[in-house]
């Protein structure tokens, strides 16, 4: 497509300067490419002058120059400009090279008008099809990671889970905020209502539709930043727009077949940061000292989720499951840790990608056919994922003139089973890291009881002794095995999607192009539980059948011509887009009776009472027409305007159309100016925008939502949102400028750009005291304005004939900031969860993250000004963050978002080795875990048994003394947060206490002050609890900061080595017919290091959520909860044969 | 070039002038119900089981049932062991059922169906009746209109308390008079979707009536003489006014059971955590010393004993031995471990003397604020699990487990409260269509009867204690014990007078009982100035301590 349309431009551009040139010497010659091909359409100027040709289609030219010593200046997309001084010669033949970086780079930009990059007034980030294909990733996305300024890439888990690219921030409040993707022309659903929870706590997540696309069969991709380069995509590129080229059968010569096969293997390193010290328990008791169960031991309390009961290793005897020898007789054993039983768990993953391509080109047709699988084994046991896509990409020249071309693509994705995630409840991995290490999980694989297979699941369970001698079996727990094997969430995505296209050329000057693009998909999940998981005792089946298209029918007008110094481009036309969706669900109900027979997993099989089934659909249309324009003069400046107007159905009639224009300009000052020869580009640009956005449909009227049956009764209710019937387009403003500098024979770039964007009349959801009636209001306000900056520096320090060498840097700083809400609102929340949220003012940047607040002496004149406040039984006090953020002192942690990012992309070759690196650094911001708040709260991890202050070598005096030396560290608020003396032990700095009439080294106590004010507002010290006389103790097992989410959030900075490769290039092997061949080693997303260093990688902290902002389903960004899978270090193989 | 642009003009054009209607059609939502049009039978059980659902739920096993000393739990369970209750109290539910009780009345007017509208009155009226109970001030008559639109329907005023109680007792009256004709002139009542009562007016109209008693008692002290005439109103006219007469009027609405949405609270068959929403929920000692100093019958229907019950004995030579399903403490090893027998007298001077409490009885219950722990390990639990069982403390009666049964049902008001507000009026001399004794030994009669255990009535109220003295404490205290599961009017009653008397140990937040519910964060953050308005009519008392006037320690106008 993109050669389709140059040569037309070329063809026509010949057509118009062949003819009325006046001559002087006339030079005749060929020019011809680098690989052998003859150009047509290569531009020759004769430099210092206004005169031009271009070649005809077999690359022939013939050029009147002012004389013999004058000079020509070759010129063609994608290869490197050449100057050639005549000396007298009249024939020439001439061969340019391929240009990979630099000036004369050809992008694809909106509409799939190919340009040079030079005469952009915009930034577009480009990643070619063989930076994607270096490293596999299962995940195309995941392959752009840090490779392009102002793109953020995060992933909710492993393998398979949704993947989210964010271009330059966030700038909607109540989207994803995703990008469009443009696949060929065909706008790409990549839905994000990709989570389902059938059965309680069974959240999976089946990964984001655009994973479909196969990275084997992309030949590039530009990334469409700013509103300017998107703006003729309407409404949904507000977010950005993502371009991709898939390869064809252009460049084919011949029949030519490429065979990959790709294998990674990865093994899990790093796990959790959970202690193997502790028991279950809620005290570490002794055998001499613990409750008298009137056994002669200790029992073990597995459903007790602490971890604080008696000491491992340490010889003592307690009953603990399986409890029972081999005589069936409860024994009690030596409580024994289990340090190895994460690392047990998880097998080993195998991700292999093979495919294959055909392709061939002659004058008349060209086609690529290709075909790809990939089959996953993922590293939670019975885990998978697997992908297969047939593409055929053809052009068939019907005449001279006109043009047929067609996509069509086939992918069907599916997985046997997604294990659940971001949950408690279904999720294996919560499962095992909650399995408490004296238990040991080679006690857990069979995870059938014997003689219970299909009903009843082995699983670690307390046993309850009677008194008269019998005991029962209480507290299960699930087993992680289990979970893995027999709760299973499978699903099967069908796609088809493509187009037809036919370019027509009128004339060398006017062509039309009409094209029909089409995107469906078909995707089943099927949920199937077996009885004895503890959400669901009996079984749980469920069914949803997904339907979605896309359709568009688009046209282009597109004039072009030449004018001496100007060149000019201009097309019009328009698109219809329609989309429906459907979903229908059928399913046991959540914490119901199950199934009517263990194991049959059918819809007949669910009691009618017990049963729940939903269906729904969406439609949605926009027309739209729209024109473009661009002018050249010189090849030194270009200006582009492009207007456009939307009809969208989404929006009430009145405010259903919405026009918005752009314009960009770009100067190459090297073309102006003479800059001598080390300078190669030197570009200032600057573009301005405007984007309007519509909304999802049925946002204006409310229907009545169903509450569910009540035994036979329909239970209606009203919506709790008040929707705006008079909606307005959202829209957004931006400009940007930059500059590109190109030196020393293009060894040293630099690319820089500064954008500021206004995003206006939000359509946001805003919450309403609930004494109103509502929940939430939706409005059309608010302006949400987003700047940041982008900087590329490359380079490439050595070149020659062995060695090359090149290094790129890429640096994002992007900063929202919510400048105005409704009135009467001051802050929206993103949200609410660990006790604070994500909460933004009016005046603050997006992404900050609030907390409750410690309740601190707050009289000035106190001596205890600052210390914490206990009460009498030793506790502290916190005051919900919804009160602090109104008593006008919020209490702001942290912010989700980073303060820079920074990519580096290395490349080294020699001879026919590569070594390809790219590594991200990400400064700045903070998550909160919510897996560590559980674990922790439940006294889990290393990390809390460290952090609490050991002093019970000192008199209680002494400790006192201590505290009140170190005020600023313990005491005052600029200190550590959530200080707590004490620890579980004697030797983990532990107090005497007592409790219960038994009396243990657990004591903890918080350094406060307990006290109250008086009428004046003095604060009156009633007791300092400072470990002195009176202090009360409290044990270790009560005393985590559970109503704080400071005590969970972590610092997210993180260097990670995204990918490493090492490629080499075999000999020519052309007596067997292989063109060429290569073999690589490879690795990826390795976690180098993290500040927070607790196992758990930052770029995980986002969940996909569905009722965030009360709209759908979007990211909660900053907070994770279980998304847990262990690091892991892939070794992959790649094979890659051209015949 | 020009037969092209013709092309292009047409198809702008076309687009142009087709797409409006094409696009109006393609938004028109096909998902789901038109609120304007619904019919209000499909919002009838909505309502009705959001309403009973939600107030016996919290009154079964939330914090009111802590308070009032019905239950403990025996982990998560500060907000009932220790009154460490949310600073957020979030009434949001309340007007979410608020709108949809709105709706479905706007919808019953416009087609002219008064039994709906009388319902949908009678819900509103209590709930509203419930937000004064317990935050005090609220938005009322400016509440639930944010439709309109302006800055107040927004933002509400809170009206004062006074206020609310006074208006939702003209509700009342007026879903009275919507609910005064036979069933037969009525339009379109579903029988079925009445999940209450069938779709009888006469009961609802009933309810309508008692539970203006409920309000004009609450305001008994307050507005003694307003309250008086209210009562006398109702009792002087019992054609015009008809209350519940039997215990077949009861507002106890039954469970489907299909699943944990439509059953039981906490049962043990749908629920999941393993049945440890059950086991957690536990005697408190503060109702068992009640419930046994009277041998009261309705113990045994509500709780189990324990499951091995501990005795201080020289029996074994052991200090501390299970033998046959007890277990043996020497008084010795008592004095030893510095451990004290439970006194229901002297257990808070034991606690904060050190003391670890040891309950020997058959029922037994974790007296309230009295472990710094979760309660788990308590009575010398051997298996201390956050909340796990207790083999020493009395877990609910297995009936409680079931997802639905005969005597499951959520309670809104009954007929034994009926007559024990009567007996009230009657004790402070007011004209209540009975004696004082009459009326208390009536109510005390049809709870033994709603709990299955009429036949011991005749011993139990022959009991001195249980025998009427004529004093109120009486009146409350067996008002209380009636009152199981139905916490919230416990606790109204408890603030209004004192009744019952209960002890409180000093471990809680407070070394006092709260009196109401704090505001909520979303009320407080989005409607800030007329929150603070409100706040400032609240007077604080000793217990408020670091709160400031908001807090669960402070007094609204019923109780200054």
């Amino acid at each position: 497509m993109k050669k389709g349309i140059l040569r037309t431009l070329f063809f026509g551009l010949f057509s118009l300067l062949a003819v009325g040139l006046y001559a002087q010497v006339s030079v005749k010659g060929t020019v011809k490419s680098d690989a052998g091909e003859l150009l047509p359409g290569v531009s020759i100027v004769v430099k210092g002058t206004n005169t031009g040709v271009i070649t005809d289609i077999d690359g022939n030219f013939s050029i009147s120059a002012p004389n013999a010593q004058s000079t020509l200046v070759f010129s063609f997309v994608g290869m490197k400009t050449q100057e050639l001084p005549l000396n007298g010669q009249t024939s020439l033949n001439v061969i340019l090279e391929t240009s990979t970086i630099g000036v004369d780079e050809v992008v694809v930009t909106a509409l799939g008008i190919s340009r040079e990059k030079k005469s952009l007034g915009y930034s577009v980030g480009e990643v070619q099809g063989e930076e994607l294909t270096r490293v596999a990733q299962e995940n195309v996305l995941n392959s752009m990671a840090g490779k392009v300024a102002g793109v953020q890439i995060s992933q909710t888990g492993a393998t398979g889970s949704s993947v989210s690219m964010v271009i330059r921030g966030a700038s909607s409040l109540t989207s994803d905020n995703q990008p469009l993707f443009v696949v060929d022309g065909v706008p790409m659903k990549n839905t994000l209502n990709n989570v389902t929870n059938i059965g309680s706590g069974n959240l999976a997540d089946y990964g984001n539709a655009i994973s479909d696309l196969s990275a084997e069969n992309i030949e590039s991709v530009s990334v469409l930043k700013g509103p300017s380069a998107a703006a003729l995509y309407g409404s949904r590129a507000g977010n950005g727009v993502v371009l991709i080229t898939t390869k064809s059968g252009k460049k084919s010569k011949g029949l030519g077949v490429s065979i990959t096969s790709n294998t990674v293997i990865e093994s899990p390193y790093k796990f959790l940061d959970k202690h193997t010290r502790f028991a279950n328990g809620q005290r570490p008791f002794t055998q001499d000292n613990r409750p008298n169960n009137g056994l002669d031991y200790y029992v073990v309390p597995v459903g007790d989720s602490y971890w604080v009961g008696p000491e491992m290793d340490k010889g003592m005897l307690a009953y603990q499951w399986p409890y029972f020898n081999e005589n069936g007789v409860p024994e009690a054993t030596p409580i024994v840790s289990h340090p190895d039983n994460w690392k047990e768990f998880f097998q080993t993953g195998v991700t292999s990608t093979n495919g294959f391509s055909l392709s061939n080109s002659n004058e008349k047709v060209n086609y690529r056919l290709s075909y790809e699988n990939m089959m996953n084994q993922g590293i939670i046991p019975n885990s998978d994922l697997h992908k297969n896509t047939i593409s055929l990409n053809s052009e068939f020249k019907i005449t001279k003139n006109v043009v047929f071309s067609s996509s069509l693509n086939f992918a069907t994705s599916g997985a046997d089973n997604r294990p659940a995630t971001a949950e408690r409840g279904a999720n294996p991995l919560q499962a095992l890291y909650d399995i408490n290490p004296h238990i040991d999980i080679e006690d857990l694989k069979n995870y059938w009881e014997p003689g219970k297979e299909g009903i009843q699941q082995n699983s670690p369970y307390t046993l309850e002794f009677n008194s008269d001698g019998t005991y029962s079996k209480v507290d299960r727990i699930n087993n992680p095995y289990f979970l893995a094997y027999e709760v299973n969430n499978s699903f099967r995505r069908d796609r088809v999607y493509g187009n037809a296209k036919l370019d027509i050329n009128f004339t060398p000057e006017l062509s039309l192009m009409l094209r029909y693009n089409h995107d469906q998909f078909n995707e089943k999940r099927e949920t199937k539980i077996a009885p004895s998981y503890t959400g669901d005792t009996k079984g749980v089946y469920g069914l949803v059948n997904m339907y979605t298209i896309e359709q568009n029918a688009d046209f282009l007008l597109a004039y072009k011509k030449t004018i001496n110094e100007f060149n000019i481009n201009a097309s019009a036309g328009g698109n219809y887009m329609y989309s429906y969706a459907d979903n229908n669900t059928a399913q046991t109900k959540n914490g119901g009776s199950g199934l009517i027979v263990p194991g049959v997993y059918t819809l007949g099989n669910i009691a009618p009472s017990n049963l729940v089934y939903s269906s729904g659909s969406s439609q949605k249309a926009i027309y739209s027409l729209y024109a473009l324009a661009s002018l050249g003069w010189k090849d030194a400046i270009y200006l582009d305007v492009t207007a456009r107007n939307d009809w969208s159905s989404t929006l009430p009639a009145e405010n259903r159309s919405y026009f918005y224009t752009s314009a960009s300009l770009s100067m190459l000052l090297n073309n102006m100016i003479d800059m001598g020869s080390n300078i190669s580009l030197a570009k200032i640009r600057g573009g301005w925008a405007m984007v309007g956005n519509d909304t999802d449909p049925y946002k204006l009227m409310a229907v009545m939502g169903n509450a569910g049956a009540w035994g036979n009764e329909t239970r209606l209710t009203t919506s709790g949102t008040m929707l705006l019937p008079d909606l307005k387009p959202e829209i957004q403003t931006s400009w940007e400028i930059g500059g590109d500098l190109n030196m020393f024979n293009d060894r040293l770039r630099f690319e820089g750009t500064y954008y500021e964007s206004e995003n206006e009349n939000q359509i946001l959801n805003i919450g309403l005291p609930p004494s109103s009636g509502y929940v939430s209001k939706q409005i059309n306000a608010g302006l949400i304005s987003s700047k940041g900056v982008e900087l590329s520096v490359g380079g490439t320090p050595i070149t020659n004939k062995d060695w090359n060498w090149d290094v790129n840097f890429v640096y994002t700083k992007n900063r929202t900031k919510i400048e105005e809400l409704a009135e009467g609102f001051t802050y929206i929340d993103l949200w609410t969860d660990a006790k604070g949220g994500a909460v933004t003012r009016v005046g603050d940047e997006i992404g900050q993250i609030v907390d409750a607040q410690m309740v601190r002496v707050d009289d000035p004149t106190s001596p205890y000004h600052g210390w914490p406040i206990i009460d009498d039984e030793g506790w502290d006090d916190s005051e919900g963050w919804q009160t602090a953020l109104n008593n006008g002192t919020p209490n702001v942690i942290g912010n989700f978002n980073p303060d820079f990012t920074i990519g580096f992309q290395t490349g080294l070759s020699y001879k026919k080795w590569t070594l390809n690196a790219s590594i991200d650094w990400r400064v700045g911001g903070q998550f909160v875990s919510q897996t560590y708040r559980y674990g922790e709260s439940d006294l889990h991890t290393n990390r809390w048994m460290e952090r609490t202050v050991k002093l019970n070598n000192m008199s209680g005096a002494e400790m006192a003394q201590y505290l009140k030396d170190h005020a600023d560290q313990y005491l005052l608020p600029g200190g550590e947060f959530y200080v707590v003396v004490g620890g579980p032990t004697a030797d983990m700095g532990g107090l005497e206490h007592t409790e219960d009439g038994i009396t243990l080294n657990d004591g903890v106590f918080m350094p406060g002050v307990e006290g109250y004010y008086d009428d004046n507002g003095k604060f009156v010290m009633v007791a300092e609890h400072l470990g002195d006389e009176g202090t009360p103790l409290i044990r270790y097992q009560d005393f985590y900061g559970w109503s704080y989410t400071q005590t969970a959030t972590f610092d997210a900075d993180f260097i990670k080595l995204r990918e490493l490769s090492l490629s080499y290039q075999l000999p020519s092997m052309k007596a067997i017919g292989i063109q060429n061949a290569s073999i690589a080693i490879y690795s990826r997303n390795i976690v180098l290091w993290t500040k927070a260093g607790i196992g758990i990688d930052p770029e995980t902290a986002f969940q996909a959520s569905s009722g965030v902002q009360k709209s759908g389903i979007q990211f909660k960004q900053g907070i994770e909860r279980y998304n847990v899978s262990p690091w892991t270090i892939p070794v992959g193989f790649k094979l890659n044969f051209n015949f | 070039m020009k037969t092209l642009s013709k092309i292009f003009l047409v198809f702008a054009v076309i687009a142009l002038f087709s797409c409006d209607e094409h696009l109006t059609e393609l938004n028109v939502n096909p998902n789901g119900v038109d609120p304007s049009t619904v019919n209000p039978n499909l919002m009838v059980p909505t309502i009705i089981t959001a309403k009973w659902q939600g107030y016996s739920d919290a009154a079964y096993q939330g914090g009111v049932a802590g308070v009032m000393q019905y239950v403990q739990k025996s982990g998560w369970g500060n907000e009932l062991n220790k009154y460490a209750w949310n600073s957020d109290q979030d009434w949001s539910g309340h007007y979410n059922l608020l709108r949809d009780a709105q709706h479905l009345y706007n919808r019953s007017v416009e087609e002219g169906m008064e039994f709906h509208q009388g319902l949908a009155l009678v819900v509103r009226a209590q709930t509203f009746g419930m937000i004064a109970d317990v935050w005090g001030d609220a938005p009322y008559s400016k509440a639930l209109n944010a439709l309109n639109g302006g800055q107040e329907d927004l933002f509400p005023p809170f009206d004062t308390q006074e206020a609310i109680y006074k208006g939702i007792i003209e509700e009342l009256k007026k879903a009275n008079t919507l609910l005064s004709k036979p069933a037969g002139d009525y339009k379109e009542i579903s029988a079925s979707a009445d999940v209450l009562y069938g779709g009888n007016p006469a009961k609802w109209r009933k309810l309508a009536n008692t539970l203006m008693l409920r309000y004009y008692m609450r305001l008994s002290v307050k507005l003694p003489a307003y309250a008086k005439a209210g009562i006398e109103e109702i009792m002087s006219k019992p054609n015009e006014y008809p209350i519940f007469s039997s215990n077949d009027d009861d507002a106890a609405m039954s469970f489907v059971g299909s699943s944990n949405a439509d059953s039981w609270y906490a049962n043990v068959t749908y629920s999941g955590n393993g049945g440890s929403d059950f086991t957690r929920i536990q005697l408190c000692a503060g109702f068992r010393d009640v419930l046994v100093d009277y041998n009261d019958p309705r113990l045994d229907v509500w709780f189990n004993p324990v499951k091995v019950q501990i005795k201080i004995s020289t029996e074994h030579t052991e200090n501390d031995v299970v033998v046959d399903g007890v277990r043996y403490l020497r008084p010795e090893y008592l004095v030893e471990k510095n451990w004290v027998i439970y006194n229901k007298n002297t257990w808070v001077a034991d606690v904060n003397a050190g003391k670890t409490i040891i309950d020997t009885s058959e029922f037994v219950g974790l007296p309230i604020a009295s472990t710094t722990g979760d309660g788990s390990a308590w009575n010398l639990n051997p298996n201390p699990i956050q909340g796990g069982p207790n083999v020493h403390n009395s877990a609910l009666d297995d009936i409680y487990k079931a997802a639905k049964g005969s005597l499951l049902k959520a309670r809104l008001i009954s007929y034994a409260e009926t007559c024990f507000i009567l007996a009230e009026a009657a004790q402070r001399g007011w004209s209540a269509g009975g004696s004082q004794k009459e009326w208390y030994e009536k109510g005390v009669k049809a709870s033994f009867d709603t709990w299955g255990v009429g036949s011991s009535y005749s011993a139990y109220i022959a009991q001195p204690g249980v025998a009427y003295d004529g004093s109120l404490k009486q009146i409350i205290t067996q008002k209380w014990i009636a009152n199981w599961t139905v916490a919230w009017e416990s606790w109204a009653d408890w603030r209004r007078t004192g009744f019952p008397v209960l002890t409180v140990g000093p471990k809680g937040t407070r070394e006092a009982m709260p009196l109401r519910y704090e505001y909520g964060g979303n009320e407080i953050s989005r409607n800030k100035d007329n929150y603070l308005s409100a706040v400032e009519r609240l007077v604080e008392t000793p217990f408020t301590a670091t709160d400031g006037k908001d807090s669960s320690w402070s007094k609204f106008w019923l109780l200054q």
